[in-house]
């Protein structure tokens, strides 16, 4: 599903090297988190999954798509099989909560009978059904990131990749989030989760990617009180 | 595409129109202003033109035959006139009537015509408008040359003066609308450039979604068809009043239409081309522009940053 061979990113606006030579598989169905300190290449990798940048050397393969190999037009066709949670949620501001989640659908031609059944089901399912006609900006922050995760799964991907996203909600919100997560995974979706929440990353359990300084420094699945805060 | 996605495309670009309205507006104003500039300044040229034109008609070259000439002659001169390249209108200006518009014309010397009785000292002429003015000193020439001619009279000064006029005006003209045009295009350039840089962060969202640069620009499209189309009709509006109170005004001088401004083209004789042009030429800036300024942020940003 995911794999990064001898894969290497360096930002030539700074020289930085974020990645060097990782290696790594996700396999179908897994659910990882992705753990590290600020500026350690966690942004940088999910980049590298969407396709919005490229690396120097190596080979990314994502759901069955060679990103190095990639050709620029076939990149929309490759991101409408990934549903993303980005940290700072990328809501567009002039849509409501049930037309920015609908957009995905209209972006792959999707009937109308299949957008009037799937939108109301994944806006219940992460509990924004009294939201469906609000605009961003009248939602909390964990609703605007509930609503991105409704539209992350409404094309029923089968990679989601989940930026911090219990980065801007309350404790008891970023566990429910979770198990919400947990549950998708178990119908399949393979999950690469973002986080900083050690403290939850703990509780859960589960595989564990740390990166730092560019590196996987720590890749095993293992249970939550091994798990050591950095 | 579906027929259900092309509707919701379309119902987007309606929708971005009111949801964008302040960006929208100022594009609109852009879009009215430029036309109306660039408009008002063909219209003016036109106009110049038509008058030129109008001075042009008035003037003709008056061919005076010999003495002894006879019925049969006048008429084969007729002939060969109205043949000839250049000529328009070729009229028969007899001796008769032109003894008769003389002294018609200056009564206070009645005493003088009445002492020459019927001796009639004046010649039978052709009047002979010309099709292309500046082309009238060859057109002379050539009836110089033709058997049975006296004289040819013709204006050489007020004519060489008019094409000179012509000239410079066409060219004042053109280089001012071109001048308008480049302006024009580089202002409404940066304003719907300035549109969609503030709606970059939604181009991006859409393009992290999987939606292609086709179902991007769409809306856009529509949305600067929509802005472009309203100031062509507004520009159209505009035109209308402004024209017809200029020509009411201009009515209103006699020594105006002396002068020959009376050869002001109506609008109603030119209300569908300025319509057409003003609707089309700013529905299709309107979507281009629109659509040309997605470009930069739908570029594929694979290079590292």
């Amino acid at each position: 599903m995911v794999e990064l061979k001898n894969v290497s990113v360096t930002y030539e606006s700074t020289g930085v090297e974020a990645l060097s030579d990782i290696s790594l598989k996700v396999d179908d169905g897994e659910f990882a988190f992705v753990i590290g300190r600020s500026g350690a290449g966690k942004s940088t990798l999910i980049k590298l999954l969407l396709k919005e940048i490229d690396a120097n050397s190596g080979e990314v393969l994502v759901n069955g798509y060679n990103l190095t190999k990639l050709k620029k037009r076939k990149v929309p066709e490759f991101r409408r099989t990934i549903g993303v949670v980005f940290q700072d949620y990328r809501l567009i501001d002039t849509m409501t909560v049930y037309e920015n989640i609908a957009f995905v659908l209209r972006v792959i031609d999707a009937p109308m009978k299949l957008i009037r059944k799937r939108v109301p089901y994944v806006i219940s399912l992460v509990g924004l059904q009294d939201k469906a006609d609000s605009y961003p900006s009248e939602l909390s922050g964990g609703e605007q990131q509930r609503c991105a995760l409704a539209r992350a799964l409404v094309n029923d991907p089968a990679l989601l990749i989940a930026d911090e996203p219990t980065g801007n909600v309350d404790p008891e919100l970023a566990y429910e989030l979770v198990e919400l997560l947990k549950g998708i995974n178990e119908c399949g979706t393979t999950i690469l989760m973002v986080t900083h929440a050690h403290e939850m990353v703990r509780h859960f359990g589960g595989r564990i990617i740390n990166i730092s300084q560019g590196e996987v420094v720590f890749d095993e699945v293992i249970g939550g009180a091994e798990i050591e805060a950095e | 595409m579906k027929l259900s996605s092309f509707r919701y495309l379309v119902g987007q670009g309606f929708d971005n129109v009111w949801k964008n309205r302040v960006m929208a507006f100022a594009s609109f104003c852009v879009l009215l202003v430029s036309l109306l500039l660039v408009g008002i300044s063909v219209l003016f040229y036109i106009n110049i033109d038509s008058i030129i034109g109008g001075i042009e008609d008035k003037n003709e070259v008056v061919v005076y035959l010999l003495e002894d000439t006879t019925d049969a002659q006048i008429e084969e001169i007729g002939q060969t006139l109205s043949g000839m390249p250049n000529v328009r209108a070729v009229t028969l200006y007899t001796r008769e009537e032109a003894f008769e518009d003389l002294k018609a014309s200056m009564s206070d010397y009645s005493e003088v015509f009445e002492s020459l009785g019927d001796d009639n000292p004046l010649l039978d002429a052709y009047r002979i408008r010309v099709s292309d003015i500046s082309q009238m000193q060859q057109t002379v020439q050539a009836v110089q040359k033709m058997d049975g001619i006296e004289h040819v009279s013709s204006p050489d000064s007020f004519v060489e003066l008019l094409t000179e006029t012509r000239h410079v005006v066409a060219i004042v003209a053109i280089a001012i609308i071109a001048a308008l045009l480049i302006v024009s295009m580089v202002i409404i350039s940066n304003t719907t450039r300035a549109s969609v840089f503030a709606r970059r962060r939604e181009i991006s969202i859409m393009q992290s979604v999987g939606a292609t640069k086709a179902f991007i620009r769409f809306p856009f499209f529509v949305e600067g068809m929509i802005n472009g189309f309203m100031a062509g009709v507004f520009a159209t509006l505009l035109t209308w009043f402004s024209y017809d109170s200029v020509v009411d005004l201009i009515a209103n001088f006699d020594i105006l239409q002396t002068i020959g401004m009376g050869s002001i083209i109506p609008y109603d004789a030119i209300t569908i081309p300025v319509t057409l042009a003003y609707v089309v030429v700013g529905s299709l800036i309107g979507a281009l522009g629109s659509v040309w300024s997605t470009r930069k942020h739908l570029k594929y940003r694979a290079a590292n940053m």
